[in-house]
This record gives C-alpha cells, sequence and structure tokens, in this order.
C-alpha cells in the first residue's frame, strides 16, 4: 500500500480532530464546573498538565509518523 | 551484573540451530523452567498471605483502607490495566500490521480532564463504593439493580476470558509434559488466583501489583533488548520492517480486520471511557488513594509515562517476530499463526530460566487482572446485594460478617469465572471472546455513568432507557448491520462475517446515548432525586459531604513528629500541639492524615484521622488513640507524618 496521505496523515487528523473536540469539550465543561476552582493552585497546575498531555501524545505520535516516513 | 543477568536470560546456544517450536517444547522439559516459574507463584502467594493481615475491615479488604500513595497505586494500575491478553493479543496485532498494535495504549488521554476533575472527586468526596451504589444515590434502587446485573455480567465474564487466556498461553507447554487439557490448566490456574485474592483482599492486590507491574515492564522491555541483540542492533532492526509497519496509526479505513476509525470509537472513546469510569477494578484502585490528589498523580503518570512503556513491552514481540521471520523464515515463518507469536519469539530468544521468567511475567499479568476482578465481584455482590437485601430485612450484621462473606463470594466468583472460561474456550479465538464482551455490553453502562456524571438533567427514566432499550438497539445492529451500521461506517469496507467488529461501536454508543439524551428530554426530573455532590456541577457538596462541614483550603505542611498512644482520647482522634495545628493549617475536628514517616512504605501503615480542636502542650508529639493507633499499623518508636485532608 502506497504511504500516500490518506494513508499516513488521515488518520492522525482524525485523531487530534475528533479526539480534540472531546478533549476541548471535556475542558470546556471542567472550567465551567464546580469540578475546576481557578482560585485554587494545585487545580490551575492540573488544568496545565491536561494541556500538556494532548501535546505530549500528539507530538510523540507525530514524531512517530516523521520518523516511519523518513527513516529508511 | 547486565553480563550475568544476559548469562542467565538470553540463548546460550547458536540462535540460528533452534526453531521457534523446538525452542517452545524444550524449555517445557528443563527443571529450570519449572523452579523460575512455581517460585515465582510461591513469591506472589508470599506475598499475598503477608499483606492479607493488614485487613481489619470490608474497607481494607475492598480498598485498601484509602491510604496508599500515588507511586503504588500507579504500579498497581499498570499490572490491572496490561491485563492478561495484552502480551498475547497485542504481540498478535504487531506482527500483522507493526507500530500500529500501540494505538490502543496511547489514547486515553481525550477523556482525563474528565475523569480527573469529575469522576474521581465524585468516587472519592462521596465515599461511593461501588458503581451501583453511585447509580442508586444518583437515580434509584431499580436503577442501581440494572446497573449492578450488567456490572457482574461484564466482570464474570472478564475473569473468564482471564482464565482461558493464560490456559491458552500454557497449553503448548504443560499438555506435551503433563498431559493436561485447556480445562485442566484452567482448573489449576482459577485455584491459585482464587486462594490468593480469597485470603489478600485488596492491600495484599495492590501491593503484590507493585512487584508484578516493576515485573512486566521489565520483562517486556528486557525482550525487546533482546530482540535488537539478536537481529544486531536496532538499525537492523528498522531497516528489516517494512515502510507501512513503521507507523504508530493504521490504515484510515480499509481494512475491515484493523482500521484506524473502528478502533478510534471502539477504544479511543468507548474503551477509554470504560476503562476509565465504569472499571470497578480501577476506581477501587483510586479509592485505595490517600486522597484526590494522589489519584490525580497515579492516573498521569499512569496515562503519559507507563502506557507508552507499556505498549511497547506488549507488542514489541510481534515486531520483533516480523523483523526475525523476514531476516531468517527458518526460524520463524511469516505465516506463524499471530496468536502463537509471543511465545515462540521468547522461547527463540531466552534460555529455559528465561522463558520460565517471561511465562512468570505474563502470569503475573493474568493474576492481577483476575484478582482485581474477583475482588471488584466480591465488592459489588457484598456492597449493592447483599447488604441491602440483609438491610431490608432488619439485619444489621457487623463488619465481621461482611468480611466472611467475602472470601465466599471471591471463591464462588472463582468458581463461576472457570465455568465462563469453559464458555469462552468455543469461541474461535480470545478476539472473538473479548470483542463480544467489549461490544455488546460497555455501551450501554458507558453511557449511564458518562451522562449520570455530566449532565443534571439526565433522568432516571432515561437511565432505565439507557441500559434497556440502549441493549435492544445492540442487538438489532448486530442482527442488521447494513441497516444500522454501515450508515456510520466511514467507509470501512460492506460486512463479511464480523467485519463491523470495531466501528459497530460508533452504532452502540450512539444508541445508548441518544435513547438516554432523547428519553430524558421528554421526561420530568423528580424533586425527591437529589443529585447534590453526585455531578461535576456540584462537587463542592461532594468536598462538603467527604468533610462533614465547610472544607479548609489553606495551605499547610506535613509535619514529622514522634507519637504516643493516649487511651483517653476519644476515638477516630489525634491530638497535636498548638505550634503543630498551626503548622498544619488546620482547624479542631479537621481531617488529617496520618503516616509512618517513611515514604518508600507508600502508606501502608497510615490511616485518616480527626484532629482534636484543644491542642496539648507537651511539644513535638501526636497522641493517638487506640483505635487509630490499631488502625494505622504504627510500630512504637517510628516518627510519623501528620498532613490536613482538606
Amino acid at each position: 500500500m502506497p504511504l500516500d496521505f490518506d494513508r499516513v496523515w488521515l488518520p492522525y487528523l482524525y485523531l487530534y480532530g475528533v479526539g480534540g473536540v472531546f478533549f476541548l469539550g471535556g475542558l470546556w465543561m471542567v472550567v465551567r464546573s464546580e469540578g475546576f476552582n481557578k482560585l485554587r493552585a494545585s487545580d490551575r497546575r492540573w488544568l496545565a498538565l491536561m494541556f500538556f498531555g494532548f501535546i505530549w501524545y500528539a507530538g510523540l505520535h507525530g514524531i512517530g509518523i516523521l520518523a516511519a516516513t523518513s527513516l529508511s | 551484573m547486565l553480563a550475568s543477568l544476559l548469562a542467565f536470560v538470553q540463548h546460550a546456544a547458536d540462535p540460528t540451530q533452534v526453531q521457534a517450536m523446538t525452542a517452545t517444547a524444550a524449555a517445557g522439559e528443563s527443571p529450570i523452567f519449572w523452579v523460575i516459574v512455581i517460585g515465582y507463584f510461591m513469591l506472589v502467594l508470599g506475598f499475598g498471605a503477608y499483606f492479607a493481615r493488614f485487613n481489619r475491615s470490608t474497607s481494607d479488604f475492598f480498598f485498601g483502607g484509602r491510604r496508599f500513595s500515588w507511586w503504588l497505586i500507579t504500579m498497581s494500575i499498570v499490572a490491572t490495566g496490561v491485563g492478561s491478553h495484552s502480551f498475547l493479543k497485542y504481540s498478535s496485532k504487531g506482527f500483522e500490521h507493526g507500530f500500529s498494535s500501540s494505538m490502543t495504549y496511547m489514547n486515553d488521554w481525550f477523556f482525563v480532564p474528565l475523569f480527573m476533575f469529575g469522576w474521581l472527586p465524585i468516587i472519592y468526596y462521596m465515599r461511593v463504593r461501588s458503581i451501583p451504589e453511585y447509580f442508586e444515590r444518583r437515580f434509584n434502587p431499580q436503577v442501581r439493580m440494572l446497573a449492578t446485573i450488567a456490572l457482574l455480567l461484564f466482570m464474570l465474564g472478564y475473569i473468564g476470558i482471564g482464565f482461558v487466556t493464560m490456559a491458552k498461553t500454557l497449553s503448548p507447554i504443560l499438555e506435551p509434559h503433563l498431559g493436561w487439557d485447556l480445562m485442566t490448566i484452567t482448573w489449576v490456574v482459577a485455584i491459585v488466583a482464587g486462594v490468593y485474592i480469597t485470603f489478600g483482599g485488596q492491600t495484599a492486590v495492590i501491593f503484590t501489583d507493585l512487584l508484578q507491574g516493576f515485573v512486566l515492564l521489565f520483562a517486556g522491555v528486557f525482550l525487546f533488548l533482546l530482540g535488537l541483540d539478536f537481529l544486531g542492533g536496532f538499525d537492523a532492526f528498522w531497516s528489516l520492517l517494512p515502510d507501512e509497519y513503521k507507523l504508530p496509526l493504521a490504515n484510515f479505513n480499509d481494512d475491515p480486520s484493523f482500521n484506524f476509525v473502528g478502533i478510534f470509537w471502539q477504544d479511543a472513546v468507548a474503551g477509554s471511557i470504560g476503562f476509565l469510569f465504569m472499571n470497578q477494578g480501577l476506581i477501587m484502585r483510586f479509592m485505595a488513594c490517600r486522597s484526590v490528589n494522589e489519584g490525580r498523580k497515579a492516573a498521569a503518570f499512569n496515562v503519559l509515562i507507563a502506557l507508552p512503556i507499556s505498549a511497547i513491552a506488549v507488542s514489541n514481540a510481534g515486531w520483533i517476530g516480523r523483523a526475525i521471520s523476514t531476516a531468517q523464515p527458518d526460524l520463524l515463518s511469516p505465516d506463524t499463526v499471530p496468536d502463537e507469536v509471543f511465545v515462540k519469539v521468547t522461547a527463540l530468544l531466552t534460555t529455559p530460566a528465561g522463558f520460565g521468567f517471561f511465562v512468570a511475567a505474563v502470569t503475573a499479568a493474568l493474576m492481577s487482572t483476575v484478582d482485581t476482578l474477583i475482588n471488584a465481584v466480591a465488592a459489588v455482590t457484598i456492597n449493592d446485594v447483599y447488604r441491602p437485601f440483609k438491610e431490608r430485612g432488619g439485619s444489621r450484621p457487623n463488619d465481621k460478617h461482611y468480611l466472611r462473606d467475602a472470601l465466599v463470594v471471591s471463591a464462588i466468583a472463582t468458581l463461576i469465572g472457570v465455568g465462563a472460561a469453559w464458555g469462552f474456550s468455543q469461541f474461535e479465538s480470545l478476539y472473538e471472546a473479548h470483542g463480544f464482551f467489549q461490544s455488546t455490553l460497555t455501551p450501554p453502562l458507558v453511557a449511564a455513568i458518562f451522562l449520570a456524571i455530566f449532565w443534571k438533567r439526565f433522568t432516571t427514566a432515561g437511565a432505565v432507557a439507557t441500559f434497556i432499550m440502549g441493549g435492544v438497539l445492540i442487538v438489532l445492529g448486530n442482527q442488521w448491520p447494513t441497516v444500522f451500521i454501515e450508515p456510520l461506517a466511514h467507509g470501512v469496507p460492506a460486512p463479511g462475517e464480523g467485519t463491523y467488529r470495531y466501528i459497530g461501536a460508533l452504532w452502540n454508543l450512539v444508541a445508548c446515548f441518544g435513547t438516554g439524551i432523547l428519553v430524558s428530554l421528554f421526561t420530568r426530573h423528580h424533586k425527591s432525586e437529589s443529585i447534590d455532590g453526585l455531578t461535576m456541577w456540584s462537587i463542592e457538596s461532594a468536598r462538603r459531604f467527604f468533610k462533614g462541614g465547610e472544607p479548609n483550603d489553606r495551605t499547610g505542611f506535613a509535619m514529622k513528629l514522634r507519637w504516643e498512644r493516649l487511651a483517653e482520647l476519644p476515638e477516630g482522634v489525634v491530638q497535636v500541639d498548638r505550634e503543630t495545628l498551626k503548622g498544619l493549617a488546620a482547624d479542631g475536628g479537621e481531617i488529617v492524615y496520618v503516616t509512618d514517616a517513611r515514604g518508600w512504605l507508600g502508606g501502608l501503615r497510615s490511616t485518616h484521622a480527626k484532629v482534636m480542636a484543644e491542642p496539648h502542650d507537651h511539644g513535638e508529639v501526636v497522641y493517638v488513640s487506640s483505635d487509630v493507633a490499631d488502625t494505622g499499623h504504627f510500630l512504637p518508636g517510628r516518627m510519623l507524618k501528620v498532613e490536613k485532608e482538606m
């Protein structure tokens, strides 16, 4: 199977696009609800970690794809 | 040291002279193989017996007394999450499809915010002992009963899958030498697992999981290093793999047997919500944490660090196997049955002693998964069926009575698991048996829990409809996939038999969520159904419920003190001096966490207590009531650390 866009990047965009909608929707609910209190420093740190985690996984998968397509 | 370890584990013979098939058979004839496997089992049973003495109540038995540190819980979750079937299943997919076998381990982050800020605080602060109990408090006893039935079926089935997986793993080794058939092996595995959990309880599971979590990760990663060494290094390994095998995500929708979009909906959405929100075993792990913050640390470390490492640990035998089959097809045929790749690659790369170690590691995974599930079945049966039944009959037995019954239930659950194992052994493959459960029983519970936590408007009628109507629609989808599933199939090829096994999850989710939402929109939420503290929109109420008063968010410090038992103190109380009270930033009557100051114990010797309003004036000493000293298992002469809980 050729490594064209559909094979290489479409799953990635779908994962972090549709998954991103769930993720951001969840964060939106968290911030609006009593689950998050912006006056508590620990809550702010945990919220920052949520974004880090998303970038961390998007980065891991992105690097994996780049390695697969560019390192022979 | 590394050289000694390699000599012990790595195959000493010229590997080119050894075929995978003969290596597996030879290992079973070696006494050292059996010494390692049996020795490992004895070690695990010893652990269980030792830590069982820390059980004093049903709270200890089921939840470990809510006292453990995040790192202990993390390793415990690794052992449970990796699961008995993982090494076989993911090595098989790795052999067939390459690095994309790691997908299911690396797509859990999307729902973590809702877990950390929503579900975890709710179950912890509201002291929810089981998922069905949550449903009763959120709705009514009828919904609790529906949830109990669904959950027990799910867990008992999973126990059966665990047993049959291990029996299938051990069968190629045991059958030629001992003549045991699949069911005999299942019985032996079940008896060992049943004895261990029956007498150990949650504390034993958590501590043995700590050991097993390390063993699992170490074994998996070490196998990868052995494989790279066998192939001549990473560059050789990389060059032997076809380009498509190196991609971390599967094809989008071309291959009905393994496609990205189907696995996204089945695993990243349904599986992740199921794992984080309805896995009773996992919930009990988090309930064993000493605080919500420790639970969050455990979850974050697990998903961010442990899961990517686990993905490599469980899959790499397949990747290495594919490279070996390309370089030396006479050693490992490219046509090897994928389910056998893990065992064959391991036997090929290791000595009988090393093979024994790896078999023990997989056994460890089985033990963790099955023991957690048996413990969870006991918790649900006692707390959701037996206790309410007794209380409705006007009887209020003491905790010892329930603890004894929990042991009996654990034993019965083990027996039913063996029966279920027989049923699953009739399926064509483990994958089919596993898929049947995932796709059929998970979505109604997943949808009901998710809507209950995050949607205040979700009504009792909506919850009942999610279970019943949702279940009916799932059956209809399975019966007529072209009508129900195909419109949502994202271009995955039209079904032959079972081809919608992944993307079918999207229909199941739509059916269950849709039913719950629609019915809730057209039914009235009764005022009697108090949901304070039970949704993400009222977590402050949950915090007040936990504390029994207004939470105190003033920042304090952990104070290290010597301790003395003071029999005159009231039950559940500790007393400190004025300066310590100030350092803790605690007021009288507030909950403090009291632990042996040695952090490496992970909270084994610890408990919660209320701090007395009146300080003493004897300096840096904490006076502890007798029951607190006993519950915390504090040792005379050891320092304690006291910390404000909330």
